[in-house]
């Protein structure tokens, strides 16, 4: 039976203590114990980037990092980016553009996008490739995701 | 399965004392999800003593828990040793490189980890302290003990950082791979130089290309011949040929043939020395 480690950390701007297993990936504590069902499991290897969250404002694979180490931390997952029932500018964007067909990689692209935004309010294409170079989508709808990336910036 | 946090080096070793045999140092623990989970963990990936970028009395000092995201983005490294900021900054994807460490890197003993390649090209050295707080430098390309195993037994010992010869005027190094995509790919080749270029002649290089053996491997025999020789095309064309020549390399059948990997380690090694020649003379990269 694995360990459980009380932890703390801030959810999407609220302070939380919890139990979870020394085993356990964040991913599946996000979705399996915070019911925040909005980060997506895919590849469970570090290699889609559908799990991506922000942990200390820095864009993680979830499925790579343990639960605990989420002690201490700050989490931003997609659920906490529309305040008051508005939308974040960036899914604003991805919905104005269409920037998915199936919409599975869409939450980890805006996660990552955020972070690129947070980190760099104006960015070029090279700047979006190399931030988004971690998310792949399979359906192939990168020229409208960079596109709304883009407009997101402006406003 | 048990979880110990460590927040300095002292408590580590502690912790590595009192542990049980079996437990296992993670720094970062990217890797670690793609393994059979160890049982027993000693987390030391927030110890900020191993975070520490400096530059002492001519050695840049990198820290074991710097992640490939800082090391990727430090002027210092950038300036002073150039490859391992190239190498770090295409190590898997922006959300690993946030996460996995450079001791983590080379601790996991991939052959090709680019991290690692830069380390050795540059000629790293690495410090590691033991249960009992004895210190031993290992040159980085003495860690590996097969593929994918390292001769460290992280059960008794921490590595602490990696001390890297300052690159002064005159020296350059870089850093290139080669991949089916440009990002999240294991590279099919990768390829780092470390040279020295004093009027117009190769007086000193270090040469690694991966995965050639299960550690990254200089090539002594092109660095050899290329000891002597004028930084020009000629010269780039003669470290080609050799390199492919030298580099015994094995065939995968996911990433590619054993041919196509000896030609690409003449290319990106060539490639590799004319950028490293490029700024060591000090002179204009394009792009």
């Amino acid at each position: 039976m694995s360990e459980k480690i009380t932890i703390s950390f801030t959810v999407n701007g609220e302070n939380e203590t919890r139990e979870a297993a020394v085993g356990q990936t964040l991913l599946s504590f996000i979705r399996d114990d915070l019911h925040l069902t909005g980060t997506k499991s895919g590849c469970e290897i570090g290699e889609c980037g559908a799990c991506t969250v922000l942990l200390n404002g820095k864009p993680v694979n979830s499925c790579l990092v343990l639960a605990i180490e989420l002690n201490g931390k700050e989490l931003l997952t997609i659920e906490g980016l529309s305040k008051n029932g508005e939308l974040d500018k960036l899914q604003q964007e991805f919905i104005d553009h269409a920037a998915f067909q199936c919409g599975y990689c869409t939450p980890g692209m805006i996660m990552s996008a955020k972070a690129l935004l947070e980190r760099k309010p104006d960015p070029n294409d090279e700047d979006i490739n190399e931030a988004l170079s971690g998310n792949l989508c399979r359906c192939g709808a990168y020229q409208e995701i960079r596109a709304a990336i883009k407009d997101a910036a402006k406003k | 399965m048990s979880y110990l946090k460590a927040e300095s080096i002292g408590q580590a070793l502690t912790l590595l004392k009192e542990s049980a045999p079996e437990s296992r140092l993670i720094a970062g623990g990217t890797d670690l999800f793609l393994q059979e989970f160890p049982e027993r963990l000693i987390d030391i990936g927030s110890i900020e003593e191993l975070k520490w970028i400096e530059e002492k009395e001519g050695f840049l000092e990198v820290g074991a828990g710097v992640t490939h995201t800082i090391a990727g983005g430090s002027d210092l490294i950038s300036d002073k040793a150039t490859a391992l900021a190239e190498a770090c900054l295409q190590v898997g994807s922006p959300q690993v490189r946030n996460i996995g460490t450079l001791g983590g890197n080379v601790m996991n003993a991939a052959p090709a980890a680019d991290a690692a390649v830069a380390l050795v090209a540059l000629g790293a050295v690495a410090v590691l302290m033991d249960k009992d707080k004895n210190i031993r430098r290992v040159n980085v390309d003495q860690l590996y003990a097969g593929y994918n195993c390292s001769a460290v037994d992280c059960s008794s010992e921490l590595l602490l950082k990696f001390m890297i010869e300052s690159c002064k005027s005159g020296e350059g190094s870089a850093f290139v791979r080669f991949a089916a995509r440009r990002a999240l790919a294991l590279p099919m080749v990768n390829a780092a130089v470390r040279v020295k270029i004093k009027n117009g002649i190769i007086s000193e290089i270090y040469l690694v290309a991966a995965p050639v053996k299960p550690a990254p491997t200089r090539l002594l025999k092109t660095e050899e011949l290329l000891l002597g020789k004028s930084a020009c095309e000629e010269t780039w064309l003669k470290a080609e040929k050799s390199a492919a020549g030298e580099a015994e390399v094995r065939g995968s059948l996911l990433r590619c043939s054993a041919d196509y990997r000896k030609h690409l380690v003449g290319i990106l090694v060539s490639r590799a020395i004319q950028v490293a020649a490029l700024r060591a003379i000090g002179g204009k990269e394009e792009g």
